[in-house]
């Protein structure tokens, strides 16, 4: 049992630093430009308003996150419940007032589709 | 109520599976790496919890879980679990999150700045390594105080693990109300057991029963502390003059018979408090909390007993040699396993006790001469023995090496009960 916990933690530190060295090494996703895609009306968004089909607008920018929501650290139905809506306040506030880090805004970034109307 | 052994368990699995019952239940548990993420933080966190609830060392609760010594054990298993899971829930977000990208990956394991609840997730988890690993060992051996001290940083991880819980999962008020028993088992442990459940005692004799072996005789300040054989208690000797150890508890089991108003233990020179209290100071204080343990509890109650005692290991068996009325019915066979005539502590003792109950026989086995204790032995001495209830206590060496010998001649595991104190 000490040996198993022992070998458990050190693979717990490998693997956490894996990541993390591999991260800086590998390039990300490339962003789209920001004023990529097209316009979006409020009506075309609401649209896209289930689990399989899930659009938001944050901060003037129209994002598809269904193929993300279900890797989110949060319970899948804290995102759900704001596809096809302007989701802004939702995403600068994930509770007690706390906005996302930078890196998540890198993230979402990846996900345009356009630009709110 | 008569403390039952499985409403003790069924109720600690009850309160292990309620809060991941209770995620699955909010969640709707689509099994994902995201799902897997907070699932292991959920039943992490609860194994912490309930580790903390069971360190609490409440006189007389401990025999709802088959006495303190298996308690200890349910205890270190939590300990584990909780580690392991907490381990793996940073790892599974971060693997879940890699289907996005790489640096979204890097993003839950190192967050910006500002991300005060994740990072108290971190120190959590970064003090459970430091507090557990003298407990697995990480760097060898530790040394009991060192060990202990740094176990007392446990309360620090359960509070940061908490304060990172509220702020980024659900169930807060189940997180408050298993938090608030946690945190109440601790106070216990810390404020209100050194307080009122200690009892003060005096050391009345100090008898050397051979070299490096001394018995002590404790009498109460007030009152009584009724205990049955085989129980222990944690002693806290309070003389000024000792070299180490003062003011320092550790566990001793009690060798006088049930029903004595005096307690006695035998010591053992094993490390440095122990050696120091080979020459405490007759007249001087001590603080004494329990009893704890349930050493003798029969399956069979028509079965004769077959005790193996290997060393210091006696001592329990020596509360029930001393307990028995002249000329009691009993069906005991005592093998009592030392390495040599100079260790048998309390042999003449034993001899006069068998001489006055004829059922009870005394085995003394010298491993120094007879090499270790096995199977023929015990099946010239005792031939029915693998039909008895048996009873080991010992060195672990001992103990494993008994039932290894117990098992191959038959012995029904639930008949061998066993007990140790190398659960550190």
């Amino acid at each position: 049992m000490k040996r198993f916990m022992y070998s458990a933690f050190v693979a717990f530190l490998s693997s956490a630093a894996m990541i993390v060295v591999l991260a800086r090494l590998v390039p990300g996703p490339r962003a789209p430009a920001p004023d990529a895609g097209r316009t979006i009306a409020l009506e075309e968004l609401a649209r896209h308003a289930t689990a399989q089909d899930c659009w938001m607008a944050i901060e003037g920018g129209v994002y598809d996150v269904t193929d993300y929501a279900p890797s989110h650290p949060a319970p899948p139905r804290v995102l759900l419940d704001w596809c096809g809506r302007e989701a802004t306040a939702a995403f600068g506030d994930k509770g007690a007032g706390r906005p996302h880090i930078p890196e998540s805004r890198e993230l979402l970034e990846t996900f345009r589709v356009g630009t709110l109307r | 109520m008569i403390p039952s052994r499985r409403l003790g368990d069924a109720a600690l699995a009850l309160l292990a599976l309620a809060p991941l019952g209770a995620a699955c239940w909010l969640e709707g548990a689509a099994l994902s790496l995201s799902f897997l993420g907070r699932a292991t933080a959920v039943l992490g966190l609860t194994c912490l919890l309930l580790a903390a609830l069971t360190s609490a060392r409440v006189p007389g609760l401990d025999l709802w879980f088959g006495g303190l010594t298996r308690l200890w054990r349910l205890h270190h298993y939590l300990g584990a679990a909780a580690f392991l899971l907490l381990l793996a829930h940073p790892l599974l977000l971060s693997f879940a999150a890699a289907r996005s990208s790489l640096p979204a990956a890097a993003a839950v394991l190192i967050p910006g700045p500002s991300a005060w609840s994740v990072w108290a997730g971190w120190l959590s988890l970064a003090l459970m390594a430091v507090f557990l690993a003298p407990t697995f060992w990480f760097f060898g051996r530790p040394e009991y105080q060192r060990w202990k001290a740094l176990h007392a940083l446990s309360a620090a991880a359960v509070v940061l693990g908490l304060a990172h819980t509220f702020a980024l999962g659900g169930m807060r008020t189940l997180w408050a109300a298993y938090g608030a028993c946690a945190l109440l088992a601790f106070s216990y442990r810390v404020f209100i057991a050194r307080r009122w459940a200690r009892r003060g005692f005096t050391v009345v004799a100090a008898q050397a029963a051979g070299r490096g072996v001394v018995e002590l005789t404790l009498r109460p300040d007030e009152g009584r502390l009724e205990h049955r054989d085989g129980q222990f208690i944690y002693l806290t000797p309070l003389d000024p003059g000792l070299a180490r150890g003062r003011g320092e508890e550790h566990p001793y089991t009690v060798s006088s018979p049930s029903g004595e108003a005096d307690l006695r233990v035998v010591i053992k020179d094993l490390g440095d408090a122990s050696r120091a209290l080979q020459t405490v100071a007759v007249g001087s204080k001590a603080a004494v909390e329990g009893p704890y343990g349930e050493f003798f509890h029969k399956s069979d109650a028509d079965a004769g007993e077959l005790w193996i005692a290997g060393g210091v290991g006696l001592t329990p068996f020596l509360s029930r040699v001393r307990a028995l009325a002249p000329g009691e019915a009993v069906d005991i066979h005592l093998v009592y396993c030392v390495q040599d005539e100079s260790r048998a502590h309390f042999l003449s003792e034993l001899e006069a006790a068998a001489a006055r109950a004829p059922g009870l026989r005394l085995w003394p086995h010298f491993f120094g001469r007879e090499g270790p204790l096995n199977e023929a032995f015990l099946r010239a001495r005792c031939p029915d023995f693998a039909a008895r209830e048996i009873y080991v206590c010992g060195p672990p060496e001992l103990i494993s090496a008994a039932r290894v010998e117990l098992r191959r001649a038959g012995a029904p595991a639930a008949r061998v009960h066993s007990e140790d104190f190398s659960w550190l």
